[in-house]
């Protein structure tokens, strides 16, 4: 056989194999060239999940006859002004899409350029281009294509149905939406219109969170902080749920680098370091971070999908989100999710299914008189019976201010009126009620102060009688070699023990009698993979935790009210005091508004 | 089968016994005893299939048979028949039920057949000797809380036991450590042990066992091979596999050359740290002695909690010198110092301490303690 050239069909294909391998990706193409043409509103149409029909039309800047013609050339591109690779502003940039979409379907892009007073249509079809034709068109662009891989049946197969693709085509969508709140896009699947989004106001922080807001869920906008953070031309912004408002997978976690959303490992492996304390191993927390950076800093040309970035610094670039979501809950501090006691508030109302309904709302089930409905607001109804009869046990704390303390109104948890079931503290701030866990507070505070030891003196360390030999791979064994300092502070003693194995000679303390062969294998994996000693850090953290778990106030004990003031002075002064270790809420607040509702004062 | 035991004879039986059954199993065979009825005897058995008990009791057997039932279920019943009561086991024909009445109490128990319980193989068992219980006991305190517990170090997971010539004595040496902490003691080679193979005897077996010889003053056979161990004692049979792995060349790590040395009364010293490890809550649990001339300075201190020192008298007349402990590990030692003073040979802090008892010095248990930095 001889070696000869492919055909530029067949190369075109081979191209549009990584470049659209799903529906989602030409949407995902197509909303990106229109948002680089400078779109105000950009319009999605799909038919049967993109199979039948994708159409994208915008108002963006629009092509001349001329370069209709080129557009569909492999290679062509406006978007590389000054052929240079190092400064890649647009979305996009490798001139591919187009010829790609164009080789495994029927497409067709009308287009009429800004203040130009024809419009122009081209067609292709299986690789095919018919003659520039005059159309009617606005001032922008439409691209539509039909019948996608048709000329591929093999990638036909291989899709799923159409809700599963045109859900996946809505997120590409989304998620571009989210990054150019100033567009306004929508977006519709066989005629019924499933996103509508204007264009953003002028202000970009309050356009963005509106956005956020309309994608992400009220929710999310409610109880998420905005994160703000440079460092050295890295900037850093967006919002961060609170980690008790968090999801069984990280889908909800939206990054986007110089507006550009991706899925990069290093940065969600950020995120994750930067929620490790507050919440549960299996959770992920929700967040939409904008990381703004030379494109000079930058590699998006890694993947022809662009969703993969490597970034010049990337120590700078962990360590940037690692702290700013940090510093951003911990400056939350005690925040505990609202939506935590709105489902408590939900599980109060009334009428919400009591077995009770048979008056129209005569006795108003928290009468006091009339029997307590049956089911979840029994506690609170045995304990508002309390409240109303003897009041001399409940009242006195309040009535000599001296001795009680806290006045409600001087502190953000309150003053502690009383303890029900000696589990929960009941505190009264400016304007609502707080229920504090004790359990799950103090742990959290013992937790605190454990780490904080450890930090400060650096761990206790046993000295192993029979030191360890863990066997590694070369590199590994560097790596570890180059912690060995660091290791050492927090209480690993290692030294390279030929080139290819390590000796533990001392391990922490706090870890009693460990497993080192897993412990030192896991932080060389997570040395390879972060360059940072998280796992150490983390068990470490987890000793911490189960210590704390043991040697703090359990569930039962009673507590005098000096006790409890100062647990809650205590959680204000902590840092993540509004979770405890396990990522458990520590308190919820009530606020009186809501009380008032419950009882129809409203 | 249709056997009748008195109860208190059929509890204890079964109380050995059942404590071999793991709570959860995956085999529901493995959760029951085989019941063997004949010729006047009731044998009980059951198996992890790493550790096998059988205990045989007196009985009166009209019709001899045999079958399984759960363990724990049948151990609770009987646990909660009347004292004195006579225990009338009785198998239907079919042998689907097993029916136990005591008094006018009734309970029918499902069995399992017979045949699918595990037989453990023990293999031919070359080597034999007799230990009196109390010097078997000895062996197991003064070793067996140095065990590792953790999993991944298999090898440390046992009693290391096995022969050895020191001078001119033949010594049988039993050797436990955790890589943090090591134990051994040793006793004169009693007759048959000559040429035994070293061997590591699991957890569980040494519990078992220690169970079994438990206030007793019989003599209990060992039988071994290189896999498995037998002991024989009264009417009980124990076998055990043995871990098969290597454990490491102990000697090594006892240092020959400590030259300070303290003398300290094991009960004010164990008391003494005590104390003042309780204000160290975190579980580090580290003390601090700080040795001088005819003093020692114990001290500790936590986090939130505050500091601990308490003075003591010892015996030592070498360099002042600080070296720090894990509370835990001196108290587990100085637990197994029977005499009335326990001696220190130390070097550095940063190097193997030796602990003994002083009433035996040369031979009977020798500890060795890895400090801790602090």
């Amino acid at each position: 056989m001889t070696i000869r050239r492919l055909p530029e069909s067949v190369v075109n294909r081979i191209a549009a194999g990584e470049v659209v391998e799903r529906p989602a990706a030409v949407v995902k193409e197509l909303v990106e060239n229109a948002i680089d043409a400078g779109a105000a509103r950009i319009e999605i149409v799909l038919r049967e999940g993109g199979r039948a029909m994708i159409a994208v039309g915008d108002d963006g800047c629009g092509m001349e006859r001329a370069e209709l013609a080129l557009a569909i050339e492999r290679h062509a591109t406006s978007k590389l002004p000054d052929e240079d690779l190092r400064h890649i502003a647009t979305l996009g940039f490798r001139g591919e899409a187009l010829p790609s979409i164009g080789a495994v379907g029927r497409m067709s892009i009308s287009s009429r350029k800004r203040g130009a007073d024809s419009a122009w249509r081209i067609a292709v079809e299986g690789g095919t281009v018919s003659e520039p034709a005059p159309a009617a068109q606005q001032a922008g662009t439409r691209v539509e294509v039909r019948d996608l891989f048709y000329a591929t049946p093999a990638r036909l197969k291989f899709l799923k149905t159409e809700r599963t693709e045109a859900q996946h085509a809505l997120e590409a969508v989304e998620r571009l939406a989210m990054a150019h709140p100033e567009i306004g896009f929508s977006f519709s699947d066989d005629g019924r219109t499933v996103l509508q989004l204007t264009p953003g106001a002028d202000d970009l922080f309050e356009a963005r969170h509106a956005r956020l807001a309309a994608i992400m869920g009220r929710d999310f906008a409610d109880n998420s902080v905005a994160i703000e953070a440079a460092r050295e031309g890295v900037r850093l912004t967006g919002r961060a749920g609170l980690p008790t408002l968090n999801r069984a997978t990280a889908r909800a976690q939206y990054l986007f680098v110089n507006g550009r959303p991706v899925r990069d490992k290093l940065v969600h492996g950020a995120v994750r370091a930067g929620y490790r304390d507050v919440l549960a191993h299996d959770r992920h927390p929700m967040v939409a971070l904008f990381l703004e950076i030379d494109p000079e800093e930058v590699d998006v040309n890694v993947h022809p999908a662009k969703t993969e970035v490597r970034f010049r610094d990337a120590g700078l670039v962990r360590g940037l989100i690692v702290g700013a979501l940090k510093h951003a809950l911990a400056g939350a501090g005690h925040r505990a999710s609202s939506t935590v006691g709105v489902a408590a508030l939900g599980a109060l109302r009334p009428g919400s299914g009591l077995p009770y309904s048979s008056g129209p709302y005569s006795g108003g089930s928290y009468s006091g008189h009339g029997a307590p409905p049956s089911h979840a607001p029994r506690g609170l109804a045995e304990e508002a019976a309390q409240f109303q009869s003897p009041f001399s046990d409940l009242a006195r704390p309040s009535a000599p201010p001296a001795e009680g303390g806290a006045e409600a109104r001087d502190f953000p948890l309150g003053a502690a009126r009383a303890q029900l079931h000696e589990t929960y503290i009941v505190a009264q701030t400016a304007d609502g009620v707080v229920i504090v866990d004790q359990h799950a507070a103090h742990e959290r505070l013992t937790h605190e102060r454990l780490k904080l030891a450890m930090h400060a003196g650096g761990a206790a360390r046993q000295i192993l009688l029979i030191p360890e030999v863990v066997e590694l791979d070369g590199p590994s064994v560097g790596r570890l070699a180059a912690r060995a300092a660091d290791l050492a502070r927090l209480g690993l003693v290692i030294e390279a023990f030929g080139p290819g194995a390590v000796v533990v000679r001392e391990t922490p303390a706090l870890l009693g009698e460990a497993d080192v062969q897993g412990l030192v294998r896991d932080l060389a994996d997570e040395l390879a993979e972060l360059g940072e000693s998280l796992a150490l850090d983390a068990r470490l953290d987890q000793v911490c935790g189960t210590m704390a778990c043991h040697g703090s106030v359990r569930a039962g004990r009673r507590l005098a009210l000096s006790e409890m003031d100062a647990l809650l002075r205590q959680m204000e002064a902590t840092p993540l005091s509004g979770q405890c270790s396990h990522g458990r809420p520590t308190y919820v607040e009530l606020k009186l508004a809501d009380i008032e509702r419950l009882f129809g004062r409203r | 089968m249709k056997v009748t035991i008195e109860r208190a004879t059929l509890l204890k039986a079964l109380a050995h016994v059942q404590s071999v059954v793991e709570r959860r199993n995956t085999i529901p065979i493995l959760s029951n005893v085989l019941i063997e009825a004949k010729g006047g005897r009731l044998a009980l058995s059951a198996t992890d299939m790493d550790l096998a008990i059988r205990e045989e009791v007196a009985a009166e057997v009209a019709v001899p048979a045999s079958t399984t039932a759960a363990a724990h279920t049948l151990y609770d019943i009987v646990r909660k028949l009347p004292e004195g009561s006579q225990v009338a086991l009785e198998l239907a024909a079919g042998g689907g039920q097993l029916t136990l009445r005591a008094g006018r109490a009734r309970f029918s128990l499902s069995c399992l057949p017979v045949d699918e319980f595990p037989v453990m193989s023990a293999g031919d068992l070359p080597h034999e000797f007799a230990l009196d219980a109390g010097a078997l006991r000895d062996l197991i305190d003064h070793t067996r809380f140095a065990i590792s517990t953790e999993e991944t170090r298999y090898y440390l997971n046992g009693i290391h036991l096995h022969a050895t010539k020191v001078g001119r004595a033949e010594l049988l040496r039993a050797v436990a450590t955790d890589g943090h902490r090591l134990a051994r003691f040793q006793m004169p080679l009693p007759e048959g042990g000559a040429g035994i193979p070293a061997v590591i005897v699991p957890r569980k077996a040494i519990a078992e066992v220690r169970k079994l010889v438990e206030d007793s003053a019989e003599s209990v056979r060992v039988a071994l091979s290189e896999t498995r161990i037998r002991f024989t004692f009264e009417s009980v049979v124990l076998t055990s596999k043995l871990i098969d792995g290597t454990f490491p060349d102990y000697e090594r790590v006892i240092p020959t050359d400590n030259d300070k040395i303290m003398q300290v009364d094991n009960k004010i010293f164990a008391e003494a740290v005590d104390r003042v490890s309780t204000i160290s809550k975190d579980q580090s649990r580290a003390v601090k002695l700080v040795l001088s001339r005819g003093s020692l300075v114990l001290s500790a201190s936590g986090q939130d909690t505050g500091s601990a020192t308490e003075e003591i008298e010892v015996d030592y007349a070498g360099d002042g010198i600080e070296i720090g402990f894990n509370a835990r590990y001196l108290l587990d030692i100085a637990s197994q110092i029977r005499g009335e003073r326990a001696k220190f040979v130390m070097s550095d802090a940063a190097s193997p301490t030796i602990v003994r008892d002083s009433s035996d010095d040369g031979d009977g248990s020798l500890y060795v303690l890895m400090p801790m930095r602090v």
